[in-house]
């Protein structure tokens, strides 16, 4: 297993928002996570990524057990959390690329080879010198795939990648997902695509009231 | 003397580069500058974790920060003076009646607008913002630097807005400066002392050059304002 994880509960005042047992997810496996608008999803995916404050009773990365308050900074590396409408910082596409290895340390020779071929890997080489805040929503979740693609995760928290984007973004999104899917990455992917639900070799687990189930395996 | 006549003269000091007009002109600039350049850094951060982080007490020193915008410069004089006065408990730095004590004062007083300023910015910063730098593995100097530099200029916009409240505050400057000719006599004491002597031209030279560096303040924050909403 990747990542286990047992009794996480994210509470907002007295209100549960979130209430699962277990999740459990196997390395290389493919999850899509579907319900209701309002069910958990994004909280769910946003708990997982350190983003907001959770209880779990049990977490663990890769056979090590980890707390999810502090967040482990080592885990930063090893799990990507992509947003629904990605934000892309001020300046070029090729600063946003480079972002992530900046912060862990890379040399001006590793990013510029690694920004390269991260841009060339969504299809967003031509775009590597514009204005990123100034690319189309496809565009920019394309960017946002590759950002967390060049820092080689392990896990990927996916919400809503296809939501708002005109048929041919989806299209080329979708394709960047089963891309990952095909280099062994496990994908925790929150959706409401049908083109994406019906993908191969993906496990569906439904969200309804905060409270997550397995569904029916499809491969 | 009329106020045509007054103005005139006024003009004709500032292009004949008066040397006693323009000394006073560069106290103005060095203390004020030099205070900005010195409170920016811990008022801007300040402002910063203030914003982002919980903790007790946060919401009573918001308050304060914001009270304290409304704190005349004269009665920050009254308490520094006091302080740096021979039995204040900073009296044997004698650093009263000197450019430093007006530097200061200035820092005392730009303080709470930067604070305050940069709060409202990065509260107002797009939360994905924090969170994208943080999921892509920046520690908290280096998130903090980078949604500081996503509002760049609203924090800019601060520091001008704080330089336009140093340069032309009178009260301060003249109680722990002292307005010493050559030394701490800047562009509004000197306004207020030559205005009291009836050297009308020069308190008009000076008032010009007041009022050029408002203006520029005003029009630097306006572009920034609006280099920031295009943003």
């Amino acid at each position: 297993m990747l990542l286990e994880v047992a009794g996480l509960k994210v509470r907002a005042g007295h209100t549960t928002l979130i209430d699962i047992g277990q999740l459990a997810l196997e390395r290389g496996r493919g999850y899509l996570l579907s319900g209701e608008n309002g069910a958990g999803k994004t909280t769910l995916l946003r708990a997982l990524a350190g983003l907001q404050p959770a209880d779990a009773q049990r977490c663990a990365f890769d056979g090590r057990a980890f707390v999810l308050a502090p967040y482990p900074a080592a885990l930063r590396r090893r799990i990507a959390f992509v947003h629904q409408h990605p934000y892309v910082f001020d300046g070029g596409v090729h600063d946003n690329l480079a972002y992530g290895l900046r912060a862990c340390g890379a040399s001006r020779a590793q990013i510029a080879g690694r920004v390269a071929a991260a841009a060339a890997w969504a299809g967003i080489a031509h775009l590597e010198e514009r204005e990123a805040k100034l690319l189309s929503a496809g565009e920019k979740q394309r960017l946002a795939l590759a950002r967390a693609h060049i820092l080689d995760p392990d896990l990927y928290l996916l919400d809503e990648p296809t939501a708002n984007l005109d048929e041919d973004g989806r299209r080329i999104v979708i394709s960047l997902i089963e891309a990952l899917g095909r280099e062994g990455k496990t994908l925790l992917v929150a959706c409401h695509d049908r083109e994406l639900l019906s993908l191969p070799a993906v496990e569906r687990l439904h969200i309804a009231m905060g409270r997550a189930q397995a569904g029916t395996p499809r491969r | 003397m009329n106020l045509l006549e007054t103005t005139w003269e006024a003009l004709r000091l500032l292009v004949s580069l008066d040397p006693g007009l323009w000394q006073i002109i560069w106290v103005s600039l060095k203390v004020s500058i030099g205070a900005l350049l010195l409170v920016s850094p811990p008022a801007i951060a300040a402002g910063y974790l203030l914003a982002t982080h919980r903790f007790f007490g946060r919401r009573f020193l918001i308050v304060v920060t914001q009270a304290l915008f409304a704190f005349p410069t004269v009665v920050v004089g009254l308490l520094l003076y006091m302080m740096l006065s021979r039995q204040g408990p900073f009296g044997t730095m004698q650093l009263l009646f000197s450019q430093p004590a007006m530097v200061i004062g200035q820092m005392i007083i730009a303080a709470p607008i930067l604070v305050a300023f940069t709060l409202s910015a990065v509260q107002g910063a797009d939360p994905r913002a924090r969170e994208t730098a943080i999921v892509l593995g920046a520690g908290k100097l280096r998130t903090a630097w980078t949604l500081l530099r996503e509002v760049r200029f609203a924090v800019m916009a601060a520091v001008f807005n704080g330089f336009g409240r140093v340069i032309s505050e009178v009260g301060c400057s003249l109680m722990v400066g002292g307005n010493i000719a050559g030394l701490t006599r800047n562009i509004p004491t000197a306004i207020a002392l030559e205005t009291t002597k009836g050297e009308f031209a020069q308190g008009v030279a000076l008032g010009i050059v007041l009022m050029v560096l408002a203006l520029a303040v005003n029009f630097a924050m306006a572009w920034l304002q609006g280099e920031g909403a295009r943003r």
